[in-house]
């Protein structure tokens, strides 16, 4: 409410699964009470099988968006190869570390398979870039406590793809539904070590 | 030993509580605030600084105690009588703390008012208005007329003006005299009769649907649908409004109830039918 | 420009000014523990990560590596205690390099005192370095505003009242090897039970003269979750998808064949 990061709302959530990972957002960008735009996606590829979620203050999210894009394409550029998970997550560390007096109003996800041993990896951050290494989910955004609730309760490892889809699906849609400045339509991502499949879902529109 | 500890108890040299004390002895006479609840200050130099300080998070942002707020309610009156559309969301900040909210207060079956701002503040002095209501009757003979009805609740809010309630509703019923009738009544003291009003955080939304399609020739089945239509407008758009939609119509007979619909379902239904709220996919 | 960037200082400023309140951070409201033996000196820490009243992560690792055989253990703010570690230890082992020998657990000390000092306690990072190098066994303290301890036994952190307590009732001088890892795991374990801050299992590090660091990542795990009485899966087909859009992933092969190795009609040039 009186925080950066809650004026925009938007959630996102990741999971790891039996040799896959899932990572998902709500759609919602919005001004205080005023919903804005119902297609504010906060999910981001960075090569074939390496995903970051941004929410908070959306200018951030769009900011640091575009930030991780040049950094991303200046490592394809020099090292001739996409970047692996790992990296990613101490890329976007010390990125934030860098802004530790001044930091940008954000909760980053990333996750991501291991390009060469298919290793699913999530981990989440801090707005100023302390990695919190997850072995099972990883929550972030304005519904975070509620999310939090929902994956304490709902989650189990070894998912296969699929039930890991509604898993995912079902702990985003419930706590956004508990949440003022979350929801409005959401994303998931499903990613395996062959296939990377997007849903759009169906939710409430109030 | 009693006029010791009268002289060394706080409530007594509360300047604001004498005031209200004095003001109620000076009202002794009218019937109506006898039956008043008196209401306890706490034993503090300011109260409703105090008040403002802990509940107010337009002034102070980290104040821990979130009274329920947001909302979306409309009435309108037409050929037909007058309808009632409210939605069911109650928030405590951020945090939806319910989406089952009953936001119509069914004063007598032939008075309706509804609920915006404080939930509790609303509900309260509603069920106090009902018991007013109800005396009036029984002293009078003769079923109280909304402009009487919505004027207690007036003054009351008025005698509490400043002290923190926070209330915008309206005092919608139907007497032979007056026919279908609409008072705006908030915590500021503000009383005023009209046609149609969209009251809450939701508020601007609603009006925009509602203005659009409004004719005073509506039937009553399009003017259950158009009061549907323009709450759902506003669950919607506002965070704070949300849930589910109750309907009421205020005619002759009192009012009747039509039903709660459930944003969830009735969305993408009238989206279908309509074909409008081309801004979502589905 | 390498260091810090102070860009949106003004900006998170003006906001805070205008009534927008300042995010918290992860800390690692924690207990962390040192103490001495004889022949080496052992670390421990719990593993809870805060964010205000909810646990961010319930197995953190707060023993951080300076070199090889100098560990600390960090209480504060979680980004400061990592960031703050990951610098010293490299600037370590370049000076290790530089000065071709083994780096000292004083010189840690004073690069990560002078680094917390010219932040003036901005960096909200409290360490309880320990190691062992050519002068012995060391356990040391620094605090968040550049102020270090030195002792033969220390607690930091949240639960660091509760861990003392321990530590002061059931120290004694020239313990053994496996009585200080015990004492140590016990004053966390206290923390653990008495501290909301701190919680979950039991990280232990310990560093003996002449022997390798030897790091015990979940030393002790008393907060097991209990096997969940029922699941929760749901029913495939349960969430209404509006649109689905895939990718599938193609693993491109590539096989060099070597020109004329063995090959029949290989062309001869001297035949």
């Amino acid at each position: 409410m009186s925080d950066p990061s809650s004026i925009n709302g938007g959630t996102a959530v990741a999971m790891v699964g039996k040799d896959c990972i899932a990572i998902a957002s709500d759609l919602r960008l919005g001004n205080q009470s005023l919903g804005l735009a119902n297609n504010f996606e906060k999910v981001f590829q960075f090569g074939d099988k390496t995903f970051m979620a941004l929410t908070g203050l959306a200018s951030d999210v769009i900011t640091l968006k575009e930030t991780f894009r040049l950094k991303n394409n200046l490592y394809n550029l020099r090292e001739e190869r996409e970047i692996e998970p790992q990296t990613l997550a101490n890329l976007v560390s010390s990125t934030l570390y860098e802004k530790r007096f001044g930091p940008y109003f954000i909760g980053p996800i990333v996750a991501g398979l291991d390009s060469k041993t298919s290793k699913p990896f999530i981990c989440g951050f801090d707005l100023i870039g302390c990695i919190d290494f997850a072995k099972d989910f990883i929550v972030s955004g304005t519904a975070t406590d509620q999310l939090y609730g929902m994956c304490e309760s709902l989650y189990e490892p070894n998912l296969e793809p699929e039930d890991l889809f509604e898993t995912i699906s079902q702990a985003l849609l419930n706590a956004v539904d508990r949440d003022a400045l979350s929801g409005w339509g959401a994303v998931v991502y499903i990613v395996t070590k062959d296939k990377v499949v997007k849903r759009t879902l169906r939710t409430r529109q109030d | 030993m009693n006029s010791i500890a009268q002289k060394y108890t706080h409530t007594n040299n509360n300047r604001i509580l004498n005031e209200i004390t004095s003001a109620r002895d000076g009202l002794a006479s009218t019937h109506q605030l006898e039956l008043a609840p008196s209401i306890q200050l706490p034993p503090i130099s300011q109260p409703t600084d105090f008040l403002r300080a802990h509940t107010d998070d337009a002034t102070n942002p980290d104040c821990k105690i979130k009274i329920a707020h947001g909302t979306t309610t409309l009435a309108f009156r037409f050929q037909g009588g007058i309808i009632v559309a409210v939605d069911s969301r109650a928030t405590q900040g951020n945090w939806i703390a319910s989406q089952t909210v009953k936001k119509v207060i069914e004063i007598n079956p032939f008075l309706l008012g509804t609920m915006a701002g404080g939930a509790a503040d609303c509900q309260y002095w509603e069920t106090w208005l009902g018991t007013q209501c109800r005396l009036h009757e029984l002293r009078e003979k003769e079923r109280i007329s909304v402009a009487a009805a919505s004027k207690i609740l007036g003054n009351l809010v008025y005698e509490y003006k400043g002290m923190g309630l926070s209330m915008g509703t309206m005092v919608c019923g139907y007497t032979k005299k007056e026919g279908p009738t609409i008072y705006y009544v908030d915590s500021d003291g503000t009383r005023l009769k009209g046609d149609l009003f969209c009251v809450g955080s939701g508020q601007t939304f609603a009006y925009g649907v509602l203005d659009s399609e409004y004719k005073w020739d509506l039937t009553i089945e399009e003017a259950l649908y158009l009061g549907k239509r323009s709450i759902l407008a506003a669950t919607h758009r506002d965070a704070y409004s949300g849930g589910s939609v109750n309907l009421f119509h205020v005619a002759e007979e009192g009012w009747v109830f039509h039903g709660n619909h459930n944003v969830g379902d009735i969305f993408y239904d009238i989206k279908e039918k309509e074909k409008s709220f081309n801004n979502v996919d589905g | 420009m390498p260091g810090l960037s102070f860009d949106n200082y003004q900006r998170n400023h003006f906001l805070t000014t205008r009534g927008y309140g300042q995010p918290t951070a992860t800390s690692t409201g924690t207990t962390i523990v040192g103490c001495k033996f004889k022949g080496g000196v052992v670390i421990a820490a719990d593993t809870r990560a805060t964010a205000g009243p909810i646990v961010a992560d319930k197995n953190c690792e707060k023993l951080h590596r300076l070199a090889p055989k100098i560990w600390c253990a960090g209480a504060g703010t979680a980004a400061d205690t990592e960031m703050v570690t990951q610098l010293i230890a490299s600037n370590l082992e370049l000076h290790s390099l530089h000065q071709n020998s083994q780096p000292r657990v004083i010189t840690a000390l004073t690069m990560l005192k002078q680094h917390l000092f010219k932040y003036q306690g901005h960096l909200g990072a409290y360490l309880i370095v320990a190691g062992v190098d050519p002068t012995g066994a060391h356990l040391l303290s620094v605090q968040a505003h550049g102020s270090t301890d030195i002792g033969q036994y220390q607690s930091l952190g949240s639960g660091s009242l509760a861990a003392m307590a321990v530590l002061e009732s059931h120290w004694v001088p020239d313990m053994s090897k496996e009585d200080a890892m015990k004492l140590c795991a016990d004053a966390i374990e206290s923390g653990i039970w008495n501290d909301l801050g701190s919680g979950s299992n039991v990280d232990l590090c310990v560093m003996e003269v002449g022997k390798d660091a030897e790091l015990y990542r979940n030393h002790l795990t008393p907060n097991v979750r209990s096997e969940k009485a029922r699941s929760y899966k749901f029913a495939r087909g349960t969430t209404a998808v509006l649109r689905e859009s895939i990718r599938d992933i193609l693993d491109v092969e590539e096989t060099v064949i070597t020109f004329g190795s063995a090959s029949v009609d290989a062309m001869e040039v001297d035949a």
